[in-house]
C-alpha cells in the first residue's frame, strides 16, 4: 500500500491550504497519510495537521527551525520519511520546497519531480505528470525508483470537503543547524500582506502603469478583493515592484480562483506562471497583446481608465 | 578564488513547440543558453571582475554547445571544459550531478555556480543534488553575492517570506535568479578572442568514468511521453465605452465565471 508524506506548508505559525490539498490526493488514491511540520512553536498545529486529513504527524518543534534552513529542514523530512517508511514524499509548492526536495531526494536515493500535476501507481510503478519547458509541453515520467520526492505545482490538486485525519503526533528531535549555510537574517516581506501561494484572487500589474501612480492605483484595487497584489518582470526590473511579487516561470507561479492582469502584455515567461488560474481577467490597451490569448475576459482599455470603474462596480456587487 | 559555472544549451522558450506520437518535433526548433545559465556566468564574470578569480565554465551537449561556450568566453570566462558523449543523451538530474561532481573533484574549486533550473526541464534539482553529492553548502534562488574572504561569502537569497540572508562557508554551490543581474552583451574585442580559445572536449572516459558509473546502472527518472499543453483558449475580449465594457464584465465575472 502506498505510504504518502506529506511536508506541511505552514508559514508564520498557520497551516496553509496546500497541505490539506496534498493530503486529499494521497487518501484519493487511497495512501496511508502522514505530514511532517518543522519550525519553532508549532506544536499547537497538530490538530488542524490531522483535520488536514493525516493519520501520523512528525514533528519537529525547535527554537533552532524557527528561520527556513534547507539541510536542517530536510533532514527532519528524510527523518520521517524513513520513520514512516513513506514511498511518496509531496512537497507543496514554494521556494523552501524547491530547495528541500533534491537534497531528500539524494539522502533517500530517490527519484526528484518537481512541479507535478498529477501522479499514478500502477502496480507498484509509479508514474508523474509535469509540464516542462515553459508550460509548452507536458511530460510523463516514469519513476525507476521505488520512492520517489515530488513537489507538486501550485492548484494541482484539490482538498476534498469532509476529509479527517487521527492525531498520532511523532515528535522528531531537531538536527544540528547548517554551520555551511548559516540564516543570519530575514528580510521579512511587508507583514499583512496576503500571500501570493494561497489567494483566492491574484491582481499583477505590469508596464502599463507606468510608475508608481498607477501602481498604487491596481494596489487600492487588490485592497478593495483581499486580493494577492504581484507583479510582472518588467515592474520589478524596473525597480517599482519587490522580488518576490514577481509572477512568472522565474518567480512565483499561482493557480488562484481570478487572475487579473492590468497592464501586462503576457510575455510566455509571465504566462507560464498563472496560466494555472480558474479565470483570467486581462486589462491591456493594446488589442493584440498576447495577454487576451489566455484570458477568458479581456478589456481593451487605458488601465488608468478601467482599473477605477472596476473598483467601483466590484464594490457595488459586493456591498 | 576558482569558480566553477554551468551552461546548458535548451530549446528557445519564445518558439512554438509541436509534439507528435509523443515526442518534441525537432524540425524548426532553436537552441540557446539557458537563461539563467547566462546569470550565471554573469555573475561568475563579475566576482573575477572584482574580487579576482580564476573562472571555468562546464557545458554537458554535443558539437552544437560551441558557439554557446564561445559566447561565455567572449563574456569573460577564463577556460571551457565541454563534456560531450553521445551516453549522455540519456539523463536525469542525478547523472548531471554525478558528471558535475567527477568535473568539480579534476579542478578543486571553491565555488560552482549555475542558473537555478534549465528552461528546458524547469526542474531545478542538478545543483543542489550536486552539492549533496559533495557535502558542501547549498544555497538555490540567490539574487546577490558577495565574497567575505578567501573561505567565506554571503549572499541573499528570495525565500518564502523574504529575502533571506546567509552566510556561506567555501567550497559551496550556488543556484541563481534571474534577478541577481543583466547579462552583458560581449564586446567586440572579447568575440575575436574567445574564437581564438582553446575548449577543452571531453567524453565521459576522458574524465575518468563512465555511462554506468555517472547512471548508477539505472535513470532514476526518465521522460516517456511528451504531449501538447492544454492550450488555454482566448474567450471574450471587449472593446468599447470604457464603462460600458467594464460593467458588462464584471457582470460576466459574478454570473458566468461565478467568481464573486
Amino acid at each position: 500500500m502506498a505510504k504518502v508524506l506529506v511536508i506541511a506548508d505552514i508559514k508564520q505559525g498557520v497551516l496553509k491550504g496546500s497541505t490539506a490539498e496534498l493530503l486529499s490526493k494521497a487518501k484519493a488514491i487511497g495512501a496511508e497519510t502522514a505530514v511532517v511540520a518543522i519550525g519553532s512553536n508549532i506544536e499547537s498545529l497538530a490538530n488542524d495537521l490531522a483535520n488536514a486529513g493525516s493519520d501520523t504527524q512528525y514533528i519537529a518543534d525547535d527554537a533552532s527551525l524557527e528561520l527556513f534552513s534547507a539541510g536542517p529542514y530536510a533532514s527532519c523530512v528524510v527523518d520521517a520519511a524513513n520513520q514512516f517508511e513513506a514511498n511518496l514524499i509531496w512537497f507543496g509548492f514554494s521556494e523552501s520546497s524547491k530547495a528541500m526536495a533534491p537534497r531528500v531526494a539524494a539522502q533517500l536515493e530517490a527519484a526528484c519531480a518537481t512541479e507535478i500535476i498529477d501522479v499514478v501507481l500502477e502496480a507498484d510503478q509509479i508514474q508523474v505528470t509535469r509540464p516542462a519547458i515553459a508550460n509548452k509541453v507536458m511530460q510523463k515520467v516514469k519513476i525507476n525508483t521505488e520512492r520517489l520526492v515530488a513537489v507538486v505545482r501550485a492548484g494541482a490538486f484539490e482538498a476534498t470537503q469532509g476529509i479527517t485525519g487521527t492525531q498520532n503526533v511523532v515528535k522528531l528531535t531537531a538536527p544540528a543547524r547548517d554551520l555551511k549555510a548559516v540564516i543570519k537574517e530575514l528580510i521579512s516581506d511587508a507583514s499583512g500582506e496576503i500571500d501570493l501561494a494561497d489567494a483566492d484572487i491574484v491582481i499583477s500589474v505590469g508596464r502599463g502603469a507606468k510608475d508608481q501612480a498607477g501602481i498604487d492605483l491596481v494596489k487600492e484595487l487588490a485592497h478593495d478583493l483581499g486580493a494577492g497584489f504581484g507583479s510582472s518582470r518588467a515592474m520589478v526590473d524596473g525597480g517599482f515592484m519587490a522580488h518576490n511579487k514577481q509572477v512568472g516561470q522565474t518567480g512565483k507561479i499561482v493557480a488562484p480562483t481570478l487572475y487579473m492582469a492590468i497592464g501586462i502584455s503576457g510575455a510566455i515567461q509571465h504566462l507560464a506562471g498563472m496560466n494555472g488560474s480558474k479565470t483570467i481577467l486581462a486589462v491591456n490597451k493594446d488589442p493584440e497583446a498576447p495577454i487576451f490569448n489566455v484570458a477568458d475576459y479581456g478589456i481593451v482599455g487605458d488601465l488608468f481608465e478601467v482599473v477605477p470603474i472596476l473598483q467601483k462596480e466590484l464594490k457595488k456587487i459586493r456591498a | 578564488m576558482k569558480i566553477l559555472t554551468t551552461a546548458k544549451k535548451v530549446v528557445d522558450v519564445e518558439l512554438t513547440i509541436h509534439v507528435e506520437n509523443g515526442a518534441i518535433v525537432e524540425d524548426g526548433l532553436q537552441y540557446v543558453i539557458n537563461a539563467w545559465d547566462e546569470n550565471a556566468v554573469e555573475a561568475t564574470v563579475q566576482l573575477k571582475e572584482n574580487n579576482g578569480a580564476e573562472t571555468t565554465l562546464v557545458s554537458i551537449g554535443g558539437s552544437d554547445n560551441t558557439d554557446m561556450i564561445r559566447k561565455c568566453y567572449a563574456m569573460g570566462i577564463d577556460n571551457a571544459i565541454h563534456i560531450d558523449d553521445p551516453a549522455l543523451a540519456k539523463t536525469d538530474s542525478f547523472v548531471f550531478a554525478k558528471v558535475l561532481q567527477k568535473v568539480y573533484e579534476a579542478g578543486e574549486y571553491d565555488l560552482v555556480i549555475t542558473g537555478k533550473q534549465a528552461q528546458d526541464t524547469d526542474s531545478g534539482q542538478t545543483a543542489i543534488i550536486l552539492a549533496e553529492f559533495l557535502g558542501i553548502a547549498c544555497v538555490s534562488n540567490v539574487i546577490a553575492i558577495e565574497v567575505i574572504d578567501d573561505g567565506n561569502i554571503k549572499v541573499s537569497r528570495l525565500g518564502d517570506l523574504g529575502t533571506e540572508i546567509l552566510e556561506v562557508v567555501l567550497p559551496a554551490v550556488i543556484t541563481v535568479s534571474d534577478s541577481i543581474n543583466e547579462p552583458r552583451l560581449p564586446a567586440m574585442r572579447g568575440i575575436m578572442m574567445a574564437k581564438k580559445k582553446k575548449i577543452q572536449v571531453m567524453d565521459l572516459g576522458a574524465l575518468g568514468t563512465s555511462y554506468e558509473e555517472v547512471s548508477g546502472g539505472s535513470l532514476k527518472s526518465e521522460v516517456i511521453e511528451f504531449m501538447e499543453s492544454e492550450k488555454r483558449q482566448g474567450g471574450q475580449k471587449f472593446e468599447g465605452d470604457a464603462a460600458e465594457i467594464t460593467a458588462q464584465v464584471v457582470n460576466l465575472l459574478v454570473n458566468e465565471a461565478k467568481v464573486f
